[in-house]
């Protein structure tokens, strides 16, 4: 059997986040007064979100999508590059790179579980050389976004049974795998797989790893830190 | 990279749809790798970008094909079998098979070169050559020519109809059958769906239009003949170059009989050439636009300069008026669609299951509005001057910021006299200023508007061979004879071959597959030649 590390993306593996992604895309409409528009109404949005955000992730994934409505998908991906070239790429963490490149040397499969788009995950993908990607997918009426996700919306328990659906397509030992998140939303995929990670963990993450004796890692510092498990097996090859 | 998820992307209704695809099923009336085994094709035009795509996709999927003989031209010092183990094996899309087969030595086991040319009889080949060949080449692919589109008629003539004839020849010496490529635009200047019905022969796309309904190859070629004796021969009387002239009047000729340029006026003739011959058994196979590979041998690759990378180019360089018809698609094809499509038509042809035509095209199933690509040009200059470190930063704020629009003919001739009425000021200030202070200060100013100048005029030319396909004319070429060809495949076959240009993602393969395919491959093409200019 196969085995695969699972990594979440905001926060994670790069300091952004959904809201700002759709902040691109909004000031970034064909014309000057739709961008406005779209900004200003992306801005208004974000005290709701803010409150919504620890609350619920999958209503703040529902809520966040609506904002889409009455973009054309071409858009969308033809701006999807500059996004990254803009905002992601300068917010990726210093040692993101080096661990994925770490986990894949190891034999394990990459694979990103993310609520983020997938025409704003493409190009991060490509960047780290990721084998599979889990992510949402917007619904479209005649290339036009409706403002809805498509199902499984992924957050929370959902990435969980993803990972075991992929687990099972693919022949992946959970047991054998690993999975790296920045948030407590994500405990139900960190336990999915035999080796958890709590990465650049939010103050409860961190309560949690260090209840369930999970290694913690920082990737935002200069110095390397891979967790135990990946320490060993390096030293092995 | 992959993603794993339940939905896949319908292009034609523009939305996500659920569950798996239905697995390809083929009737197997025809029999690709049984059609193709134990025979051997003799490859003409194998070092084009079609013609390398071909070869690589033949000596990839079909090991069953017992040898392949490509025909390459000499060029200067350089021989037609040297030519094609340093430059066409080495090229992008052969390396990665060649390596794969297992080096040159694999290749020289599956392949030989025949020197040749289209212009010579026979293509150039000798009666030693020909007894050789004789009783084992099965099949001819003709996919030599010129593609330019409005060159010296003469220069045009020699390969696309003469070239044919010599084609016929030696398939006829042969005793084999022949898959000729030609071109869908071989309609002329017509609007809407193009049948794969209409007869070919005697065929001028004006024909319905005038009362004298009558042409003939032979007539034509006189009359061509004629006029490039007449034109060399008032070399010394008159003081416009004879090529420029041979170009004009060939350009007028065609459009006389309707047809869009010189390219389209010869190929039609050559067709015409083939479709007269009789107890020739024969396929003509016609290509829209050919763009940047979808897959294979790998996502972008290009190196076609007649299509539509010279418009990408000009995108990127900051173009924001596009003159194009708001209802109209842009006829284009992946070019490994279009070498599986020559590949399926060829095995139909040995199956003995052909029609005459077949069309590779995507506009009838899935079409790309022409606005469409408008925005995905302004998309691509946004990227690209927004983060230019070069040049100046307001003209790249202007470029990467406002938006490409759709325009029309009228008004981007009113723009041209007032940018050429503009710079007709500047030009006139900056001599004055010279006269009046003296000196060489302002010449680099004047050099910078020369250049200028070449480039607007340059790009202008680019645009104005592109209007029949994009604002004159709207084109849906029907494909259903391809597509009745690929249903008639066997389910093997359909794994190593498919005909779906309906499954295309236009957003997903011109932003991400065929423009960066072009600044890959085509941009460094154009880089020397400007420099040169320069």
């Amino acid at each position: 059997m196969n085995k695969a590390a699972f990594y979440d993306l905001d926060g994670t593996l790069l300091h952004c986040d959904l809201v700002r992604e759709h902040a691109y895309y909004a000031r970034n409409d064909r014309s000057l007064v739709r961008s406005a528009w779209q900004l200003s109404l992306a801005v208004l949005r974000v005290p709701w979100l803010a409150a919504l955000a620890p609350y619920s992730r999958r209503r703040f994934n529902i809520s966040l999508f609506r904002a889409y409505k009455g973009m054309h998908r071409d858009r969308l991906v033809g701006l999807a590059d500059d996004l990254f070239e803009v905002t992601l790429k300068p917010s990726i963490f210093l040692q993101a790179k080096s661990l994925i490149d770490c986990t894949r040397d190891l034999g394990y499969r990459n694979v990103l579980v993310t609520g983020t788009l997938d025409f704003t995950v493409r190009p991060i993908a490509l960047h780290f050389g990721i084998d599979d990607v889990i992510c949402n997918r917007l619904e479209f009426k005649n290339h036009i976004a409706t403002g809805i996700a498509l199902p499984p919306l992924l957050a929370e328990d959902e990435k969980a049974r993803s990972i075991r659906e992929y687990a099972e397509k693919e022949d992946i030992d959970l047991s054998q795998s690993c999975a790296f998140s920045d948030s407590a939303a994500d405990v139900p995929m960190l336990t999915a797989v035999g080796h958890p990670v709590a990465t650049n963990p939010t103050p409860k993450l961190r309560r949690k790893a260090l209840q369930n004796n999970w290694p913690i890692i920082e990737l935002r510092e200069n110095s390397s830190s891979l967790p135990p498990f990946l320490t060993t097996s390096a030293k092995t090859l | 990279m992959k993603y794993f998820t339940p939905w896949r992307w319908n292009p034609i209704r523009g939305e996500y749809e659920n569950g798996t695809p239905a697995p390809l099923q083929g009737t197997g009336e025809i029999s690709a790798i049984d059609a193709f085994s134990n025979r051997t094709m003799l490859l003409l035009g194998g070092t084009g970008f079609v013609g390398k795509v071909l070869l690589a996709m033949v000596l990839d999927r079909f090991p069953e094909m017992k040898h392949l003989v490509v025909q390459v031209r000499r060029k200067k010092n350089v021989g037609g079998e040297q030519r094609f183990y340093s430059e066409v094996l080495n090229s992008p899309p052969l390396r990665p098979i060649v390596e794969r087969l297992g080096g040159e030595t694999a290749v020289r086991n599956k392949v030989s070169i025949v020197e040749g040319d289209l212009d010579e009889p026979l293509c150039g080949l000798s009666s030693d050559q020909i007894t050789a060949l004789k009783g084992s080449v099965d099949i001819v692919v003709n996919l030599a020519g010129l593609v330019e589109f409005d060159p010296p008629l003469n220069e045009s003539i020699e390969p696309n109809v003469y070239g044919t004839q010599h084609v016929i020849d030696l398939v006829k010496a042969l005793e084999a059958k022949l898959v000729h490529i030609s071109t869908c635009y071989v309609a002329g200047k017509k609007d809407g769906h193009i049948s794969e019905e209409t007869p070919i022969a005697g065929y001028f796309p004006l024909r319905d239009q005038t009362p004298d309904k009558h042409f003939s190859v032979t007539e034509e070629l006189k009359w061509c003949n004629q006029f490039v004796e007449e034109t060399r021969a008032t070399r010394s009387t008159n003081p416009r170059p004879v090529r420029e002239r041979l170009r004009e009047g060939g350009m007028a000729r065609a459009d006389s009989w309707g047809w869009t340029n010189i390219y389209t006026y010869t190929k039609s003739m050559g067709e015409q050439v083939i479709a007269q011959t009789p107890g020739l058994t024969y396929a003509i196979v016609r290509p829209a636009i050919v763009e940047s590979s979808m897959q294979f041998p790998f996502p972008g690759w290009n190196e076609g300069f007649t299509t539509s990378a010279p418009l990408v180019l000009m995108g990127g360089s900051g173009v924001k008026g596009w003159p194009v018809r708001r209802d109209g698609p842009l006829e284009i094809i992946p070019v490994d669609l279009v070498a599986a499509g020559i590949l399926i038509v060829t095995a139909a042809v040995l199956c003995g299951k052909h029609k005459p035509v077949y069309h590779l095209a995507s506009a009838d199933q899935n079409p790309i509005m022409l606005p469409r690509l408008v925005a995905f040009l302004g998309m691509n200059s946004r990227y690209k001057h927004k983060h230019m470190k070069s040049g100046n930063r307001l003209a790249n704020v202007w470029k990467a910021y406002v938006e490409t629009r759709v325009i029309t003919v009228e008004s981007l001739q009113s723009r041209r006299a007032k940018l050429h009425r503009r710079l007709d000021v500047i030009h006139a200030t900056l001599t004055l200023g010279k006269t009046v202070l003296g000196g060489n200060q302002l010449d680099p100013y004047l050099k910078s508007l020369r250049d200028t100048r070449r480039q607007i005029r340059a790009q202008e030319i680019t645009l104005d061979k592109f209007l029949p396909f994009m604002f004159h004319n709207k084109y849906i070429f029907e494909t259903r004879n391809i597509r009745e060809a690929s249903r008639m495949l066997t389910n093997e076959d359909l794994k190593r071959l498919n005909w779906d240009p309906e499954t295309i993602d236009w957003a997903d393969y011109w932003v991400n597959i065929h423009t960066k395919g072009i600044e890959k491959w085509i941009r460094p093409m154009f880089a020397p030649q400007r420099k040169a200019a320069g």
